[in-house]
């Protein structure tokens, strides 16, 4: 009666459950070999697809030109001696040729640069260095009227008309923060493309050269890049030197003008040192 | 409260303009760049036909630095008729030429030529080298050589080396009938001139470095004895350099000139001798069971590298001149062999036998900086210019297809072949003329 009823019931639970257990054991049973048959055709037939990597080696091939057959001399004669001497430098070029001529390289002495301010003065108004300096606070000053006094100073910046350099005030060292990385990979990018170093020159650390650069506002290079005291005094006893130094001014110039730096940042720019240091290139 | 705010905001304002910059100066680190060979304008020189050829030799010798790229003269611009003026720059910078010569060749009254160039540094602006040369006319591929000498002087730093010569052993006849005449040529391999005429064998021809002597010590086999002997290139007049009963190898000069470097051979080993040339007193230097050969002088001839087989395999050695501290400075794979010290002191040149193949490598005196710097199957017998920067050195072609002159930067760059007429060994570069 209600055992056999129950029992019935709970058998048939059980069967149902017994069934829907295995039904979910299929189940997993039939994703596991799925997958596995997948894993097992990825790993073989990947290899199968495989196409061969060998390339043929590559050989450089070197187009030389025949020299022309020359006669064989009977006797080997002793070469005449060979008088040299210097020629005199041109004459400077008539008006119709060209620009002035450019300051000399070493050895002789540097030109004057046209940092100092002499030339600029009359052009540029706001002389920016003295008068940025901070005023002494004095003691008989209200701190309203300093206070006014230091917010109402002129700008630091004053802008040029012309192409020439005005006088600069090297602040030091505060000044390279990280807003100026930027500018020194754009312009050191920009360089490096053009800069052809001596390979295979011997002390490469004696082929370290740094150029005052100033640039105009259109990147192009204001006046000539002149080499700092040190190199120019390196350059001047070291023919290496001497021609690393060339090699790096033909850098700047073949480059230019430089028209990766942004033009609303010139101040930060115009003015740098650049330093051309070969040695992770040359020789070894 | 309010004055507080106002002395701070003053001192806040005076703070920021003293940190205001005027004008920054960038600091700009360059240390990539791209080697390249230096793109150089050559028009041919005013004064035809000397002045054309001249220009055509600058440009060839350029060229075969590897150092340089002279362009072609059709894409020039202008005609520089007047060597005196200044170039129009522009002309030339639009071609991309960073350099510009400009030259002329003009017959004198007396006979001689004259050779007068200018170098120009184009985007500079400005002459770099203004020179000129006068000579006899045959003399006038000389005179390019040594234009081409100082131009590559001022653009690299180093001295040149085309204005040299190569003595070297020419190849004649069939393989089981070989003819070894020793022979000169230019170091662009004009004018080749034999200078024996092959009826005995010769080898290792080396030069006197001291450049107003043109004398070649080499090895000989006359009378079917090996000896070393001194040969005046200019009189033709050859001297045997002592009598030694033994086998004598691999002659080299001191780099003043006056004693002589050679291995003697005596009951199956080989030592170091030195000889010097003016009391023709020889001293022994190495005392040893082993092969000790192929002796070098550093340049300033204080020391002495050489091949020694005493460790069991042969390595490069170095030593004083007087024959003291003998010490290994060959640690690497395989056998070193013939070591070369470079006029400049920087670097001994070998030959490196790995695995059946023959190489030229280079290292430092003390041994370290190896580095292999040619390709070929059988590379050997390498020979420094003057500026111990490019080397030359022999290249055995597989299938005894014959021997052939090849040179190399110190480098490894710019390998190439040095034309010769016919089979070619055993290289020997001179110092420069004059």
């Amino acid at each position: 009666m209600s055992p056999s009823r129950s029992t019935t019931r709970i058998r048939i639970s059980l069967a149902s459950g017994e069934g829907s257990r295995s039904s979910s054991v299929g189940l997993i049973g039939a994703v596991a070999l799925h997958l596995a048959v997948v894993v097992v055709g990825l790993f073989t037939w990947e290899h199968r697809l495989d196409i061969a990597q060998d390339s043929p080696p590559v050989v450089p091939v070197d187009l030389v030109t025949i020299a022309q057959k020359t006669n064989i001399a009977p006797t080997v004669r002793e070469l005449p001696k060979v008088e040299q001497q210097p020629l005199p430098t041109p004459p400077p070029p008539p008006p119709s040729v060209q620009a002035p001529p450019l300051p000399q390289l070493a050895p002789t002495p540097p030109p004057p640069t046209p940092q100092p301010k002499s030339e600029l003065a009359p052009d540029v108004k706001p002389a920016p260095a003295p008068k940025a300096k901070p005023v002494p606070p004095k003691k008989d000053m209200s701190v309203d009227a300093a206070l006014n006094a230091a917010l109402n100073a002129p700008p630091a910046h004053p802008q040029t008309r012309n192409g020439r350099v005005a006088p600069t005030a090297h602040r030091g060292f505060g000044q390279q923060n990280a807003n100026d990385m930027d500018l020194r990979d754009a312009l050191r990018n920009d360089i490096e493309q053009c800069w052809n170093p001596p390979a295979g020159a011997p002390h490469p650390e004696q082929l370290i050269v740094s150029f005052h650069l100033n640039l105009n506002p259109d990147g192009s290079v204001a006046g000539s890049p002149q080499l700092t005291a040190e190199s120019q005094a390196a350059a001047a006893g070291n023919p290496f030197t001497r021609a690393a130094a060339d090699a790096a001014r033909r850098a700047i110039y073949v480059c230019a003008p430089y028209k990766n730096l942004p033009p609303d940042r010139f101040a930060d720019w115009r003015d740098s040192v650049v330093q051309f240091d070969p040695r992770d290139l040359t020789g070894q | 409260m309010q004055r507080i705010a106002k002395v701070l905001g003053l001192v806040v304002a005076l703070m920021s303009l003293w940190l205001a910059p005027a004008f920054a100066t960038l600091q700009v680190d360059v240390n990539q760049g791209n080697v390249q060979p230096l793109p150089i304008a050559i028009p041919d020189f005013n004064g035809a036909p000397a002045g054309r050829d001249i220009a055509s030799v600058v440009r060839a010798d350029l060229e075969r630095s590897g150092l340089f790229k002279p362009l072609d003269p059709r894409s020039f611009l202008e005609k520089i008729s007047n060597i005196n003026q200044s170039p129009n720059y522009a002309n030339w910078r639009t071609i991309n030429a960073q350099a510009l010569v400009t030259g002329e060749a003009t017959q004198q009254p007396d006979g001689r030529l004259r050779v007068a160039f200018r170098l120009w540094d184009v985007f500079g602006e400005q002459q770099m080298i203004g020179k000129e040369y006068t000579a006899a006319p045959e003399s006038w591929r000389q005179m390019a050589h040594m234009i081409s000498d100082d131009i590559y002087q001022r653009i690299t730093g180093e001295t040149g080396y085309f204005n040299t010569r190569i003595v070297y052993i020419a190849e004649r006849g069939p393989l089981l009938n070989r003819k070894k005449l020793l022979a000169i040529m230019d170091e662009d391999g004009y004018n080749p001139t034999y200078l024996t005429d092959g009826a005995y064998m010769v080898l290792t021809p080396r030069f006197d470095p001291t450049s107003h002597e043109q004398r070649i010590a080499y090895m000989s086999y006359i009378a079917g004895k090996p000896r070393v002997y001194l040969f005046d290139i200019n009189t033709g007049h050859q001297q045997m350099l002592g009598e030694f009963s033994n086998m004598t190898f691999s002659p080299r000069f001191s780099p003043d000139g006056n004693k002589v470097v050679m291995s003697l051979e005596k009951g199956g080993v080989s030592n170091i001798y030195v000889m010097d040339l003016r009391s023709r007193a020889v001293t022994q230097l190495t005392n040893t069971r082993a092969i000790d050969t192929s002796p070098s002088y550093s340049p300033d001839g204080r020391q002495i590298t050489f091949e020694s087989d005493r460790g069991g395999t042969q390595q490069i050695y170095v030593m004083n001149a007087d024959g003291s501290n003998q010490h290994r400075i060959s640690f690497g794979p395989g056998r070193n062999a013939t070591p070369v010290w470079s006029p400049r002191g920087d670097l001994i040149a070998f030959t490196r036998l790995e695995e059946g193949a023959f190489n030229i490598g280079v290292m430092r005196p003390d041994g370290s900086g190896e580095r292999i710097i040619s390709t070929g199957w059988q590379d050997e017998g390498p020979t420094w210019a003057p500026n111990g920067r490019v080397l030359m050195f022999t290249r055995t072609l597989r299938g005894g297809r014959g021997s052939q002159i090849w040179s190399v930067d110190a480098t490894g760059r710019n390998e190439r072949r040095v034309l010769t007429q016919g089979d070619a060994s055993d290289p020997a570069w001179s110092p420069l003329i004059q």
